[in-house]
């Protein structure tokens, strides 16, 4: 053993043996350490599918619903309409860039945003164009090769009337999330980590979806709208009821191919 | 020491501890980034990076807060502490760095101030399970911002070492409030055991060490405090006998044996609550307080290097005779009286002002007494 080792930090040189054990000790450390990083990264619960083309900006045409919360109908080729909710950039709803009042065909620059079927379209600022018609919407054209907003002859709106009470009066159980991060910008989208973002987003007018997933998981997004159909955000956000399971009793309606549940946000309840 | 300051001096031993802790840090960041992209491809890269961060950070603060405890089971941990302001620094930036992005992701480019919003967008307070966790990561990263920026010994002499020891002493509170922020936060979302069971090992183990180290501390105390009365009543006794006693040696209580006590090294005697390191060196026996004025670091497990007191954990010295720092320096400790007889070390137990001169009791003047 030899005589005790006494270690001065400023000294030059730390005494031998103790050196030795320091570096036996900064070694297991440091390995121990990377094993932890390996294990924490790899006990991390699955990631959705969910995409979001940040950057790539692509050209849309299509009419533009306003109400109640802004969305792109694209008619399909096969006939029939599809519906693409709309988000503006960052944190906010698309509303400042499509406007209020009656809808109107336009086009539009956007990064497409897409899980489980469902695609929302973040629009760019300054984007929208109004048009006085397409002959038919046009959708996800990479951007500069779409027409320019100078489509000939007038169209009619698409019919897009909603058929109200059509799933009938329902009580769901699931997650008020909004739209935007839970379909792929961010990962994970829902559950509390994430519930201050989605306040911020569905209070900046991004559309809130109630989350309801059946026994095996598979997802049904219902856009959540007043009884009276109106936007319902503002309210969701006063009385705190995102990112946690929540029952909602309202009427199923269709909108297009979209599920819209008409609620009396004041009777959501909290499920403890 | 309490001299002048210079930003920091860069010596062999700082650089090769700095070159570790950043390779460490590296080296976990980039395994945790690439084992969680390997396994889960469809993750988001600030996702995964605010992850690596969060836990990079919570993991070196254990260690920060284990060096404490290890030095005080095995002195051979030391080295750790000289520079664990260093561990702090890097604890904070790892912090800084995950809130930074946290905030960025969770609350920019919205309708609200992103520092407002970490406090007002959950605010369900009334519920235990849903209680806001952010609010709680920033509160400890506003501690440990305190502490890093506190970190300089220039600090320490300016806020007073029992100001800046209370500040630091708020490390603490950050671990708690971290333990909440995770406990409330991810660990919700999560449904591996894994992290569960990685903070609940931490807590535990954190708590063992301390009882560990404090049960030490408390079993050092009551073998002094034992031995000091046995054999300050021996001592006592003895000198009933006596004649030529005066009135004053009656007040000195026995520490040990000479031979008790190694070449420049002390034996701890805990008198009236208060530690006294006792030293021998050249022949000599001097005491003085125990408690180092830098960081109340155990000058009694120091070291006589060149003839001065040597603070095991930072390295503050003491001249034996007068327990004052050499000049430029300015620390002072309290000092005691010294006596030598029949082969043991006595202390007067009341401590004379920091600073004062005591003459060292000698191996050969204790010879001839008793």
């Amino acid at each position: 053993m030899g005589e005790p080792e006494f270690y001065v930090g400023y000294l030059p040189r730390a005494p031998r043996r103790l050196a030795r054990f320091v570096r036996a000790l900064v070694i297991a450390l440091v390995a121990t350490s990377v094993v932890f990083a390996a294990l924490m990264a790899g006990s991390q619960g699955a990631f959705s599918n969910g995409a979001f083309e940040f950057g790539v900006e692509r050209d849309f045409t299509g009419w533009i619903e306003t109400e109640p919360y802004p969305m792109l109908v694209v008619e399909r080729p096969g006939g029939g309409w599809s519906t693409y909710l709309l988000s503006g950039v960052g944190k906010h709803g698309a509303e400042s860039e499509v406007g209020s009042g009656s809808g109107y065909w336009a086009s539009l620059r956007g990064s497409l945003i897409y899980r489980d079927g469902q695609t929302m379209i973040e629009v760019s600022r300054g984007s929208v164009v109004p048009q006085v018609g397409p002959d038919s919407g046009s959708f996800g054209e990479p951007a500069g090769d779409a027409g320019s907003g100078s489509a000939s002859g007038a169209k009619p709106q698409p019919d897009l009337s909603r058929i109200e009470g059509v799933g009938g009066e329902r009580t769901f159980v699931g997650e008020i999330v909004d739209s935007k991060c839970f379909l792929g910008v961010m990962k994970p989208g829902a559950t509390k980590p994430h519930r201050a973002c989605a306040t911020r987003c569905i209070s900046g007018g991004v559309p809130p979806v109630l989350l309801v997933r059946d026994g095996d998981g598979v997802a049904t997004y219902l856009l959540l709208v007043d009884e009276t159909g109106a936007s319902v955000g503002r309210q969701l956000v006063d009385r705190a009821l995102i990112a946690e399971p929540v029952r909602v009793h309202g009427k199923l309606d269709q909108l297009g191919d979209r599920w819209v549940l008409r609620a009396d946000p004041s009777r959501i309840e909290r499920i403890e | 020491m309490g001299h002048s300051y210079r930003a920091v001096g860069w010596n062999r031993q700082k650089r090769v501890y700095d070159l570790a802790l950043i390779a460490g840090i590296v080296l976990y960041l980039a395994t945790f980034v690439g084992v969680g992209f390997t396994l889960h491809p469809g993750a988001t890269a600030e996702t995964m990076l605010i992850r690596a961060l969060g836990t990079g950070a919570f993991l070196l603060l254990h260690l920060v807060l284990a060096i404490g405890p290890l030095c005080r089971v095995d002195s051979r941990f030391l080295p750790l502490l000289y520079n664990r302001r260093h561990l702090g620094v890097a604890t904070f930036v790892l912090g800084l760095l995950h809130g930074g992005f946290a905030l960025v992701q969770f609350h920019a480019l919205g309708d609200l101030n992103p520092l407002v919003s970490v406090f007002v967008s959950n605010p369900r307070v009334d519920s235990v399970a849903q209680f806001p966790f952010q609010p709680l990561g920033v509160i400890a990263l506003v501690i440990l911002f305190l502490m890093a920026a506190t970190s300089h010994d220039f600090w320490l002499a300016n806020l007073t070492a029992p100001v800046w020891k209370s500040l630091h002493m708020l490390v603490y509170l950050a671990y708690l409030l971290l333990v909440g922020h995770v406990s409330l936060g991810v660990l919700q979302a999560e449904t591996s055991p894994v992290l569960a069971g990685a903070v609940g090992i931490g807590m535990a183990g954190l708590l063992a060490l301390h009882l560990l180290a404090g049960a030490s501390e408390v079993a050092v105390d009551r073998g002094r405090d034992a031995a000091t009365g046995a054999a300050g009543s021996a001592a006592g006794h003895s000198s009933l006998g006596l004649s030529s006693l005066r009135e004053e040696d009656s007040a000195f209580v026995d520490v040990c044996a000479v031979s008790e006590i190694d070449e420049k090294r002390a034996r701890l005697v805990s008198v009236a609550g208060d530690r006294v390191a006792v030293f021998r060196y050249d022949g000599k026996f001097s005491a003085v307080s125990n408690a180092c004025q830098h960081q109340n670091g155990p000058l009694g497990e120091g070291c006589v290097i060149d003839g001065l007191i040597t603070c095991p954990w930072h390295g503050y010295q003491y001249r034996p005779l007068d327990g004052a720092s050499p000049e430029p320096f300015t620390e002072k400790v309290p000092t005691f009286r010294v006596q030598i007889r029949s082969g043991r070390v006595l202390i007067d137990p009341t401590p004379l002002p920091a600073g004062t001169p005591v003459e060292p009791a000698l191996i050969g003047e204790g010879a001839s007494d008793g």
